[in-house]
């Protein structure tokens, strides 16, 4: 795959609109734009290859699929397939935390370093406002919206993780949230 | 917090992955009947995407395409109508999607996680077929027999129809039938909503019950006219959980 096919940019919203039109190399171009990426989306939730691999299968087959639903006045096609990786990689998520499979993947590849919250929020563009308003938080605070967003950490994981007593952190990360939304404007 | 401070929280949470399941699906049905809860939605979406952007690149395996590919088209080549899965395993072409689709469960099954995956695959796969939105489920529910092999679907529409498609024949001894009981509360118990005298597909009679995700469909061998305690007597033949269709 060649990653810099991302940088370059392809017109997602157009090969969408070929995609509802039944045009498989619209949905490879978008692959090979995004599926690098979206890849390192789903294990940085996932942590394991083969769920975030089956999580970006799942999604591009939803992409193909739902392509007709995708309405440009609701927001931009990457931000829409995005969405749709994510709910798949969250339900994936959730489904491997109930049946345990989760507790010690053996012999699987997992995702050596999670990055820290830091190292996110640093890596976002300084052109970003989001990079700016996260900076602009509470650490902790920062930490739990990063975490929760790119890790899928639950409140549970974030209070344990945060030592904020679970009774509050809900409360707590809402605070961090809707200050967020008033540095963005 | 005001109620629509308390909307767009809600809204952000959902949109960080910090909501469980049932609150997700809540929030999801919300999105469909409230355009402003969707536009809140949406702009969440677009406040963190940079964190999305931010990810490192990861080389996905050449096989990623061509798995996607092939649902892809699968999909695309079956009509509306439940045609594969009224072919069962034992019928399976020699060549064709069908069989990719069997062998790409068998991978699954393969890799341990055969429940959850395999659900994946085939909620997935059925719900390609039925491309119009009318005709894509709500909710789907792969049940699988104590071997864990997938034996039927049951899919629930946004309509309120709810459907079992088997997967595969099913011996039924003489003066038994199956029933179809489905389970959202323990408290109340499981309610039949369906009775068979043999693996077919049939319309499943839901019309006032509650319906939701993680709830439990199971299918176990009663006389034939049904569970005489109106209470599932039988073995269990299969069960599954309902799961939201993207």
């Amino acid at each position: 795959m060649n990653h810099a096919s991302a940088a370059t940019g392809i017109d997602i919203e157009a090969d969408l609109a070929r995609c509802a039109a039944g045009d498989e190399a619209a949905l490879r171009r978008i692959y090979d734009a995004e599926a690098g990426r979206m890849l390192g989306v789903a294990l940085r939730l996932l942590r394991r290859r083969a769920l975030a691999e089956e999580a970006v299968h799942d999604a591009f087959v939803q992409v193909w699929r739902a392509a007709r639903s995708f309405d440009p006045s609701r927001g931009n096609g990457r931000t829409w397939i995005y969405a749709i990786l994510r709910h798949r990689a969250l339900n994936i998520l959730r489904d491997e935390t109930r049946s345990d499979l989760s507790a010690d993947p053996v012999g699987e590849e997992v995702a050596s370093d999670e990055e820290d919250p830091e190292t996110v929020v640093a890596r976002l563009s300084d052109a970003d406002a989001l990079k700016r308003c996260l900076q602009g938080l509470e650490p902790r605070r920062r930490s739990a919206i990063v975490l929760a967003y790119v890790h899928g950490l639950s409140h549970g994981e974030l209070a344990g993780r945060l030592s904020i007593p679970l009774g509050t952190i809900k409360a707590w990360i809402r605070r961090g949230l809707l200050s967020l939304k008033e540095c963005l404007g | 917090m005001s109620a629509s401070r308390e909307r767009d929280a809600l809204a952000a949470e959902y949109v960080l992955g910090l909501l469980p399941r049932e609150d997700m699906a809540a929030a999801e049905e919300l999105m469909r009947d409230d355009a402003a809860f969707a536009r809140l939605v949406d702009e969440w979406r677009g406040r963190l995407a940079a964190m999305d952007a931010s990810a490192t690149p990861v080389e996905a395996a050449p096989s990623l395409w061509s798995r996607i590919a092939e649902t892809v088209r699968t999909a695309v080549q079956e009509t509306p109508a439940a045609a594969p899965v009224r072919a069962s395993v034992r019928e399976r072409p020699r060549s064709g999607s069908l069989i990719r689709l069997w062998e790409s469960l068998g991978f699954w099954r393969g890799a341990g996680l055969v429940g959850a995956l395999a659900s994946l695959v085939l909620a997935t796969g059925l719900a390609i077929q039925t491309q119009r939105a009318l005709r894509t489920p709500v909710f789907v529910a792969v049940l699988v027999t104590d071997a864990n092999q997938p034996a039927a679907v049951v899919n629930a529409f946004a309509d309120g129809r709810t459907e079992l498609v088997p997967l595969n024949a099913i011996a039924v001894p003489e003066g038994r039938a199956l029933e179809i009981w489905t389970l959202w509360d323990r408290q109340v118990g499981p309610r039949s909503v369906g009775l068979i005298d043999r693996a077919r597909s049939t319309r499943l009679r839901l019309d006032n019950l509650p319906l939701g995700p993680n709830q439990l469909f199971e299918i176990t061998l009663e006389p034939v006219g049904g569970s005489p305690v109106g209470r599932p007597t039988g073995p269990i033949l299969m069960k599954g959980l309902t799961s939201q269709a993207l």
